[in-house]
This record gives C-alpha cells, sequence and structure tokens, in this order.
C-alpha cells in the first residue's frame, strides 16, 4: 500500500501556537499602572479538531527585547574603538527614533531635527561651561531648550505645505550653523564649545570603563527615546492622528469628527522637540563637547539616510537603519570616501525596489506573493468553478468546496454527452421519450439555480408568439428578455432554451 | 545704490535664476524635487574643467593667441557643461523617475533617490579629484568696462548675458516648440495632461535633460567668478530650492522674480559695512521664511491670485 502525500496548504503549520491544556488559570498579567497587558495573546481554537490554541498576535515585542538585549550582552566584549560605536549607534538610534515620531506620527516632513538637537546641546553647554551649572542639570537645560526651539519651529508646519516645511527647515538648520560659527565668543574653537562636564568622570574619557558609562548612558537614551515613541503612538495623541494619518480625506473626516488634528500634530511635535534637546544635552555630555558639524547638511543627509533605508516612519526602521548606516559609517573608517558612496548606493537600491525600506520588506513580499498566487489562480481556465488549495483555506464552510467540486465534475461528464446527434435528437422531439445522455443533460438543466433560469413568455395570451427570458432570481425584479427572436411554435422555443442552456454549460 | 552694486546683484540673480528655474520646471511638470541639482552643477564643472584641460594644448598649438583660439575655448567650456549637465539628468531620469514613476509614494522616493545621487557624485568627487578647488580658463577675460564711472567686470557683464541668453532660449522654446507646449500642458496639470494624449514617459526625458544643462550653465558661469570643488553644488543646491520655494515651486515668473529679489537683497546686505558678508546667507534664509509664513505659496502664489 502506497503512502499519500499531503502537501502543506495554508500558513497554519508555519504559525507558532500554544497549546494550554485549560487545566490552569491564563496569567493575564497587567503592566504596572495601566490597564495594558504585557504581549498581545490570544485564545482561538483549531477549526478541524476544536482544541483551544494561543497565539501571540504581535511579534514586535519579542523582537525588540532579542535585539537589544543581544546588544547589552555583546558590546562589554567588544573592542574599545567598536564600543564608541555602538555607543554612537543608540544615540543616532534615538535621535532617529524621535525624527520617526514626527515624520511618521506627526505626519511633519521636518528636516531641523538635527537642529533641534545641536541648538539644545549648544544651550546646555554653554549653561555649563560658562555659568557653572553643574551637569545633571543639563538634562533638564537641553529638553527645556529644545521645547522652546521646537515650539518656534513647529508655528510655521500648520500653514505651509510638506515639502516646503521640509525645505524651510534645511534652511533653519543652515541659519543655525552660520549664527553659530559667526559667534565672538567662539571664533577661536571655530564655533565649538569644548571641555563639558560629563556623566564620564575626566580621567575617564576615552579609557574602557568611561567608554562602557557611555554606551550605558546611550543604551538607556535610546531606551528612552523608544518608551516616548511607543507612550505617544499608543496613548490618545497617537490613536487621534492616527485617523488624520494618510490623506486629504482623511484629514478632513477627522476634522468633521471632532479632532483637532493640526494642535495634536504640533503637540507630538513640540514633546519630540523636548526629547530631542535631551538628546542634544547627552550629546555635548558624551563627547565633552559640541561643534557647528552638527547643524551640517552632510551629517543630516547621514541621518535620512538612515531612516530612510530602515523605512520612513517605523522605529524599527530607524533603529536598524541606525544599524546599518553607522556600521558602515563609523565601522568601515579606514574605506574612506568611498563608505558614504556605499551608503548612498545602499538608499538608492532600497528605494527603487522597497516601497517602505527595509523593514517594510516582508509586508511588500507578502503582497506580491499574493498578487502572483491571485494570477496564477485566474490562469488555471480549467478551474471551473473548483476552489484551489490557495483560496479552500480561506472558506470556512468546507461543504461548500465539496459542493463545488461535484458540481464541476458533474458538469466535465456533461459535456462529453453533448453532440450533435443529441441536440438534433432534442429538436424533433423536445418533450418526449429521450435517450439515457439526453436525459441527463435536461436532468441537470432542471435543477439549476433560480438566478437566470430561462423561461418562455407567451407574449399575447391569444397567440402563438414566443420569446426566451430570463427570470432574476429576486422577488419583484421582473425577467429580463434575452434577444429579440420571435418563435411562433412552442417546440422551437422549447428547443431554443435547450440550446441557450447547452451552450452555457460548454461555456462554464 | 550705485551701478556696480546693480551688477553684482544682477551677477547672483542670474546665477540663482538658473538654478531656480530648473528645479521650478523639474518639480511641477515631473514631480521631483530635484536633490542632485547641486551634483549636476559640480559634475558639470568638474567636466568642463577636465575637457578644457585637455583641449588647452590643442587649441594654443593650432590658433596661438588669436580671438578665434579664446572663442573656441569658451565654445568648449560652456558646451562640455550643457552636454555633462543633460547627461546627469538622463541619469537622474533612468534612477529616479523611470523604475518608480508609477510606484505608489513616487515624490518622496524620488527626492530620497536624488539625494543619494547627490551624496555619492559629491563624494565620489572628493574621492577622484580631491578637495583642491580647481581654476577653469577664464572665457571672458580679465579686464573691466568703465561705465559712468564705475567698474564692471568682464566676467559679471558675461555671466549677465550669457543666464540671460539661456533663459531667454529656454522661455522661447517652452514657449513656441511643440514639446515646450507638452511640458507646459504637464506643468498645468499633470492629469488632464496624460488624458490628452502627452507621454509622462517621454516628455519627463527632455524636460530633464533641460533643467541638467540649465545646472551646467550655472555652472559654467559661475567658474568664471569662484572656484571649482567636490562641495561647490552645495550652496547653489540650498539657494536654488529655496529660491523655487520663494517663487512657489512650479512658477517659473516666481522663480525669477525670486533669484532678482535674493540677488539684489545679498547684494545690499553685502554692502551694509556693518553687517557685512557674513550674514548675507542669514538674511536671506530669513527673508525666504517671513516671505513663507505670510505667503505660504510664495510669489508664484501672489501672482496666481492677481491673476484670477
Amino acid at each position: 500500500m502506497t503512502q499519500i502525500r499531503y502537501h502543506k496548504v495554508g500558513r497554519r503549520s508555519w504559525e507558532w501556537r500554544l497549546k494550554p491544556t485549560g487545566v490552569e488559570e491564563r496569567n493575564r498579567a497587567r503592566l504596572p499602572g495601566s490597564k495594558r497587558h504585557w504581549l498581545k495573546w490570544r485564545d482561538v481554537h483549531n477549526p478541524k479538531t476544536l482544541k483551544r490554541e494561543r497565539i501571540l498576535v504581535d511579534k514586535k515585542p519579542l523582537w525588540w527585547t532579542l535585539g537589544l538585549s543581544a546588544l547589552v550582552a555583546v558590546t562589554p566584549f567588544l573592542p574599545n574603538s567598536m564600543i564608541s560605536v555602538v555607543s554612537i549607534f543608540c544615540i543616532y538610534a534615538a535621535i532617529n527614533v524621535l525624527w520617526t515620531l514626527i515624520v511618521g506620527t506627526a505626519g511633519i516632513f521636518s528636516l531641523a531635527t538635527l537642529a533641534i538637537v545641536g541648538a539644545a546641546g549648544y544651550v546646555a553647554a554653554a549653561a555649563n561651561v560658562y555659568l557653572g551649572v553643574p551637569w545633571p542639570f543639563m538634562l533638564l537645560i537641553g529638553p527645556l531648550a529644545g521645547l522652546i526651539f521646537g515650539a518656534i519651529l513647529a508655528a510655521p508646519s500648520t500653514r505651509l505645505d510638506g515639502l516646503y516645511y521640509a525645505l524651510l527647515t534645511m534652511g533653519v538648520a543652515e541659519i543655525c550653523r552660520v549664527f553659530v560659527t559667526q559667534l565672538r565668543a567662539l571664533t577661536q574653537s571655530g564655533g565649538a564649545i569644548t571641555n563639558v562636564d560629563s556623566f564620564i568622570p575626566k580621567d575617564w574619557f576615552l579609557q574602557r570603563p568611561g567608554l562602557l558609562l557611555g554606551f550605558a548612558g546611550a543604551f538607556l537614551l535610546l531606551l528612552g527615546a523608544l518608551l516616548v515613541w511607543r507612550l505617544v503612538n499608543s496613548e490618545r495623541l497617537g490613536m487621534l492622528l492616527r485617523v488624520a494619518k494618510t490623506s486629504r480625506e482623511d484629514e478632513a473626516f477627522a476634522e468633521a469628527i471632532g479632532i483637532d488634528f493640526r494642535r495634536a500634530r504640533l503637540m507630538v511635535f513640540v514633546i519630540s522637540s523636548a526629547a530631542l534637546g535631551v538628546v542634544g544635552a547627552f550629546y555635548a555630555m558624551y563627547f565633552r563637547s559640541i561643534s557647528p558639524q552638527i547643524f551640517s547638511l552632510d551629517q543630516l543627509l547621514l541621518l535620512f539616510a538612515m531612516m530612510v533605508i530602515g523605512g520612513l516612519g517605523r522605529a524599527e526602521g530607524a533603529v536598524l537603519g541606525a544599524a546599518v548606516v553607522t556600521l558602515i559609517d563609523k565601522g568601515l573608517i579606514e574605506l574612506g570616501p568611498p563608505r558614504i558612496i556605499l551608503v548612498a548606493v545602499i538608499m538608492i537600491v532600497v528605494t527603487i525596489f522597497a516601497r517602505e525600506g527595509l523593514t517594510g520588506i516582508r509586508e511588500q513580499f507578502r503582497d506580491f506573493r499574493k498578487r502572483k498566487s491571485g494570477e496564477r489562480r485566474a490562469l488555471r481556465t480549467e478551474k471551473g468553478g473548483e476552489a484551489m488549495p490557495e483560496e479552500a483555506t480561506e472558506i470556512h464552510d468546507k461543504q461548500e468546496l465539496y459542493y463545488r467540486r461535484f458540481n464541476k465534475r458533474l458538469r466535465d461528464r456533461l459535456k462529453k454527452l453533448i453532440s450533435p446527434e443529441l441536440i438534433e435528437e432534442h429538436r424533433l422531439d423536445p418533450l418526449g421519450h429521450h435517450s439515457d445522455a439526453l436525459a441527463r443533460v435536461l436532468n441537470h438543466f432542471r435543477r439549476a439555480e433560480m438566478a437566470d433560469k430561462y423561461v418562455i413568455h407567451r407574449m399575447v395570451p391569444s397567440e402563438e408568439r414566443f420569446r426566451v427570458m430570463a427570470v432574476s432570481g429576486q422577488r419583484g425584479m421582473p425577467p429580463r428578455v434575452v434577444d429579440d427572436r420571435e418563435y411562433t411554435e412552442i417546440r422551437e422555443a422549447y428547443h431554443a432554451v435547450f440550446l441557450l442552456r447547452v451552450n452555457d454549460l460548454l461555456e462554464s | 545704490m550705485d551701478l556696480g552694486l546693480i551688477v553684482y546683484a544682477l551677477n547672483l540673480g542670474a546665477i540663482y535664476a538658473l538654478m531656480a528655474v530648473g528645479i521650478s520646471i523639474l518639480w511641477s511638470s515631473v514631480g521631483i524635487i530635484n536633490m542632485s541639482h547641486g551634483a549636476t552643477f559640480a559634475v558639470s564643472g568638474y567636466a568642463a574643467w577636465l575637457v578644457t584641460g585637455a583641449v588647452k594644448p590643442l587649441v594654443a598649438a593650432t590658433f596661438g593667441k588669436t580671438v578665434l583660439a579664446s572663442t573656441l575655448m569658451a565654445g568648449t567650456l560652456v558646451a562640455s557643461a550643457l552636454i555633462t549637465g543633460a547627461l546627469c539628468g538622463v541619469i537622474i531620469y533612468l534612477l529616479a523617475f523611470l523604475p518608480i514613476h508609477d510606484k505608489p509614494n513616487f515624490q518622496v522616493r524620488a527626492l530620497i533617490i536624488t539625494l543619494g545621487l547627490n551624496i555619492a557624485s559629491v563624494q565620489g568627487l572628493l574621492w577622484m579629484f580631491g578637495p583642491r578647488n580647481r581654476g577653469l580658463p577664464k572665457i571672458f577675460g580679465f579686464g573691466r568696462w568703465e561705465v559712468w564711472g564705475t567698474k564692471i567686470r568682464f566676467d559679471q557683464a558675461g555671466t549677465i548675458v550669457g543666464a540671460a541668453v539661456i533663459m531667454g532660449l529656454t522661455l522661447a522654446w517652452l514657449r513656441y516648440s511643440r514639446r515646450g507646449l507638452e511640458v507646459r500642458a504637464m506643468m498645468q496639470n499633470a492629469e488632464g495632461a496624460a488624458y490628452s494624449g502627452i507621454s509622462r514617459q517621454v516628455t519627463a526625458l527632455p524636460v530633464l535633460m533641460l533643467t541638467g544643462a540649465l545646472a551646467g550653465m550655472a555652472a559654467a558661469l559661475l567658474s568664471q567668478t569662484i572656484f571649482v570643488s567636490p562641495t561647490a553644488g552645495v550652496i547653489p543646491l540650498v539657494k536654488g530650492l529655496t529660491i523655487a520655494l520663494l517663487g512657489g515651486l512650479g512658477s517659473v515668473p516666481g522663480a525669477l522674480i525670486g533669484a532678482l529679489l535674493v540677488g539684489f537683497l545679498e547684494a545690499i546686505v553685502g554692502a551694509i559695512p556693518y553687517l557685512g558678508q557674513r550674514y548675507v546667507l542669514f538674511a536671506t534664509f530669513l527673508f525666504i521664511i517671513a516671505v513663507l509664513i505670510i505667503r505660504p505659496r510664495g510669489i508664484g502664489g501672489l501672482l496666481d491670485d492677481t491673476r484670477e
């Protein structure tokens, strides 16, 4: 006896499912201080065996935890130069996540992110160096400066269209750079503020413990940025903005149901500006200095490249893109200028081929596969109403599948019976005794559904004039006339209906 | 205000107009914000430098130091810059327009690709030629004219005249040629143009070549005043973009007026002794931001309103 090989169809078998016994109670731990659960578990059942199953609907938290804990676990064993690369990655990733908040959640295409970071960094560093404020207060002064600067920048964003605003903010960055380099007090250092006090003790600076401490700080910064992102996106502000996200119509809809999305956007902008201020103060502390380099167009473009490579408007994209670009830019520093070319080439290739960066590839591939399988399904002309395996997994009522399959096979068999002799037999005697083949065909026709069933209509009650109509199958909807031919004999009309049905059968 | 200042302002305005009009036409007809306009500028400058460097001994050997020789050199310089600019336009067409022009997010993606092209070509130039400045041959020669007591340098006059001629030719092409009609139709309403049988794919190529050539012309003219370097394109790009914005992206007369305004503004701010050259960029951006906050659609929006 040969073993039949079954092919796995659908995506059930690939998904990881828990199989709870139902004896112990479900653990429904919540995030302290909120109504949220830690993970998005959903209870489902196997439609075939009806057994309980539990699936994790949102697997992103797992990936985040894995990635970030791998970063923490690996970094202490890296050489010194790589530790600073990882720290810089964390800082850039934090900036990018906050920038994503502005571009993605608020939908404001701003290029002034680094300008905010730089301005806040300068204010905090100046307060430390010239006013003697101790370093912990820099982390308060930074966000305050960022908040004020962000509020000033955000004001025109409601008046200007997307790209206009982007170019305007680019101008703001340029103004900041020129302004700082023109400052009289900073001319001898080329516009930089040096000797900033830091959370890294002075004699540890650029030593291994100092680097590790710097990494710890940068990692906390990244976690903080992700927390801000999560809080804004999952709370009221993010929900309001999701209504008015994609198009003009959505904006109009949001306005109509009373959502002041402009105000919500400004709020997000200001919040992330304040957070960027923290990053600015941290930046000044981490490098113990801050220079006009931070306002330069190159730096801005590099950060933009990170977001674009990862995927514009997604937090995971911002972090992944930062990882890729920082690794190339700082890790392969001995390559010289070609490494920037490499970044640019990656950016171009990703943009041409991927709709939403590296993190969107999975979704894009799924869409592509779905489209292709749909095309293939449409190509299979032999299908004849029978459900294909891909489609069958989506149909809940399995009875329907077997009904379709039975019908298809029946039609195939009947099609073989149709021959000129059979048609001739019907023409000669539409009603009388029929051969076996004709009787089978006619029986199939009689069982057809009401919708579009053909009927004969006597046009005037007293006259022998007939025509063929098709009933609608719906109550109250009159039958439609099939063609304009008239028959003077009822037998002719019978045969005409038969021919129409044979035609339909052969075409199906 | 003396004549020298006006000439200087016109000189700046001419260069800016070449950049801004190119960006403006490209945006309104094809829908690309061309961030690699600066790269086109720098690459054309370098190409002109290479070609003139190669041709110079040849010309000097055949014609000596005649008027014909200098005319020939000028022709070579302008032609090489123009052709390279147009070729850069073709590259942008192949990378940033053709593969994605019917895909979602076309505008943002085109912006990103042109940005990538800009970064790649600037770094490529830096890698191949180093950061040194290169001087191109002075096609207008050295010297000044005396006009009503003020001295006008030849290169300034040449730049103004050259830019005016090129701009005139471009506008005439847009106004009177069949292709120009198609481009203008696309500028007015891209969808409507497509319905009346104007192909986007076919029309985009000449537009990109034309705007590339305009950037090349700007490079050839500006190289008479300053040197060519890999990062030379950044300032013209930023200025061109902001002036196109000031003119209300997509409006050619708006961009022209904006370029002249900014040229005069810069000349005047540079001439005020208390402010000086250091605050020129500062003042320009402040001016543009102020205009945009008052009139969000720039000068072009103003012109449209008055027409209506």
